[in-house]
């Protein structure tokens, strides 16, 4: 049963990875994105990593692709003309798409409400997480929160505009 | 992590914090030529640093090693940072950078060199990577006068993406074929007999080269070389063309000599790789007419040079390759380095009619320039001559002698370039404009460049001897 399921999702995140490559319309191809985002999250709870998953719905699909919906808005970057053709053809893949991610999601919850198919020897608890990655990674973690300081001073350094400093 | 680890890590962490000072710095002060000497004072102490520690046994965290190997490599990277802001100073008062931020980004680049050539683990190896690419993304876009220098900030950026993603993915195959990151582990698990995994491992093997393709600028992988290059502003050029393809180098090596036999499964195809690379680099700099494109093909072909002697597999290989990346990097930071003590607020002399006559006008930097390019060019009695000959020679022999041949004959090519420079400088013709008079300190790099690779060529045994001692 995991393992059809398995296979199921990565169709599901296959097709709805190349739809966001593909599309024209830079919002549509967030929600692509997002859709990818919530089946894949489903294969890592699958693969017995239930933090990873709900991270990857959090940060992810909630976090980072708000903010990626926030810029495209901002700087105005979607389409402003209406394509062709009735709406629901443009939304039936996505609707189809999302139906299915949803019905995995039900069918573990209907099926497997302990979560006994993860299977003992693989599932990771957040507090073996937390362990590994302030304990064994904590050097690695330090190094990753100054790149992302260096890469935020770097953003600014380059995005900012200059005043009385000769031409930006 | 515990103390003797933070205290292996000390010179690193004494960059770090450095840089964060001289950021907080630059805030409120607004002398550029003060937090650049500040720079240079932080990683030279943290280069005395690491070279004045007490030896620590073991590795640090498990994620990276603190062995000669590694604290060689750490000294190296730090003094060319502080090289590579000796060369800065005038280019960054000229161009009124933001000080503090250039010279933080400079030393974090430095820190994420240091980081990956000590790596004994893959995630100790990507986040290396990942920090100096990250302030290389940054410093290339330095130059904000410049459309090409975004351009060349921007292709840096897209091309390193693709590059991130391949090592990630590769990084993972590895890790789902032999279920460790750890380095000798990782690569030896690849070859378990029974292993019906091992086809997976040896695709993100392969992906793992790519990624380092795109980084060293190997053939198929090489596009984005000459273009940024152009764009980028001779000082950060000059680290980037130095320790960003040079720490990648050192990690590699790294890698390949952990790998043990796994490694003879792709050698082949890296056979051909470095074939193409060095008659591509020898060949594509030709009808260049412009310096910074032509030092992006001598740079293509001096990483092909390198992967000849990786290619060797054998001890006296790796300490040609070490030998070779040392002087690549004093030739090439010297070079640079008198492409940017020509440079006036941000317009350095690029096109080679600028350098028409200018060895009459300008004799003593050119005569540099012309024995730094022969160097590169690896003329006898130079540095580079002593490197080609070792990597060369290890090639022969452990059986690479069609490679080697290919070796030479594309030196000889690469020659045709190199000296179409010098006779440009030396020829009568001379140019109204006047470049910059330079200034102490870059005169003192070029100075200290030239020294090392006169030395280097005339008793290249000691630095030998150090590197058959490091080798790990």
């Amino acid at each position: 049963m995991a393992s059809i399921m398995f296979y199921l999702l990565s169709l599901i995140l296959l097709t709805a990875t190349l739809l966001c490559i593909f599309q024209r319309n830079p919002v549509h191809a967030v929600l692509y994105l997002v859709l990818g985002f919530f089946s894949l999250a489903i294969m890592f709870y699958l693969l017995g990593a239930p933090l990873v998953a709900a991270w990857e719905v959090i940060v992810y699909a909630g976090a980072i692709m708000v903010l990626f919906l926030f810029i495209i808005m901002m700087l105005g970057l979607a389409p402003q003309d209406r394509p062709e053709g009735p709406g629901w053809q443009r939304w039936l893949p996505f609707v189809i798409l999302m139906a299915a991610v949803l019905a995995c999601t039900l069918v573990i919850i209907a099926l497997d409400p302990a979560a006994t198919a993860q299977g003992e020897p693989y599932s990771l608890g957040p507090q073996d997480f937390g362990e590994a990655l302030f304990g064994k990674y904590a050097l690695a973690v330090q190094v990753v929160s100054f790149q992302l300081l260096f890469a935020a001073v770097g953003a600014y350094n380059l995005g900012r505009i200059q005043r009385g400093k000769g031409k930006p | 992590m515990n103390w003797l680890d933070l205290l292996a890590l000390g010179p690193h962490v004494f960059l770090v914090f450095g840089a964060t000072s001289l950021l907080l710095l630059g805030a409120w002060c607004s002398k550029t030529r003060v937090i650049l000497l500040s720079g240079i004072f932080v990683s030279l102490l943290s280069a005395l640093l690491s070279g004045i520690a007490p030896p620590v046994d073991g590795d640090i965290a498990g994620l990276f090693s603190a062995g000669g190997y590694a604290r060689f490599f750490t000294i190296f990277w730090f003094l060319t940072a502080a090289i590579t802001l000796m060369i800065s100073v005038r280019f960054s008062i000229e161009l009124n950078l933001n000080a503090g931020e250039y010279v933080a980004l400079v030393l974090f680049a430095a820190l994420g060199m240091a980081l990956l050539s000590s790596a004994i683990h893959l995630l100790g190896l990507f986040l290396g990577l990942e920090a100096l690419t990250l302030a290389f993304y940054v410093l290339i876009a330095s130059n904000r006068r410049s459309e090409l220098s975004a351009e060349a900030g921007l292709k840096y950026l897209l091309l390193g993406a693709v590059a991130t993603g391949f090592l990630a993915f590769g990084i993972g195959l590895v890790y789902t074929a032999s279920g460790s990151l750890h380095l000798p582990e990782a690569f030896q698990g690849l070859q378990a007999e029974d292993g019906h995994l091992r086809a997976w491992g040896l695709l993100g093997w392969g992906l793992l080269l790519t990624a380092v393709g795109f980084k060293i600028s190997l053939v198929p992988f090489h596009l984005w070389t000459a273009d940024v290059y152009q764009g980028t502003p001779s000082p950060v050029a000059a680290f980037l063309s130095t320790g960003a393809k040079g720490a990648v180098v050192a990690g590699f090596i790294g890698l390949v000599i952990s790998s043990g036999s796994a490694w003879k499964d792709l050698s082949d195809l890296l056979w051909v790789v470095a074939a193409l690379t060095m008659i591509f680099g020898a060949l594509g700099g030709l009808p260049q007419n412009n310096l910074k494109r032509l030092l992006a093909y001598s740079s293509i072909a001096h990483m092909g040079t390198v992967l000849v002697g990786i290619l060797c597999q054998t001890p006296t290989g790796f300490s040609a390759t070490i030998f070779y990346i040392v002087v690549y990097v004093i030739a090439n930071l010297g070079t640079f380095g008198v492409i940017a003590s020509f440079s006036r607020a941000g317009e350095e002399p690029e096109d080679l009619d600028q350098w028409r006559g200018l060895g009459y006008r300008n004799p003593l930097r050119c005569t540099v320039l012309t024995l730094l390019l022969l160097s590169l060019a690896g003329l006898p009695a130079t540095a580079g001559f002593i490197g080609k000959f070792a990597i060369f020679h290890a090639a022969i022999q452990s059986g690479l002698v069609s490679l080697a041949i290919i070796g030479i004959i594309s030196s000889l090519i690469a020659f045709a370039y190199y000296l179409k420079v010098v006779i440009v400088m030396f020829s009568p013709e001379s140019q109204a404009d006047r470049p910059s008079p330079g200034e102490p300190l870059e005169f003192g790099v070029l100075a200290a460049c030239t020294t090392a690779v006169i030395l280097l060529g005339l008793f290249p045994g000691p630095l030998f001897d150090l590197i058959s001692k490091i080798l790990p």
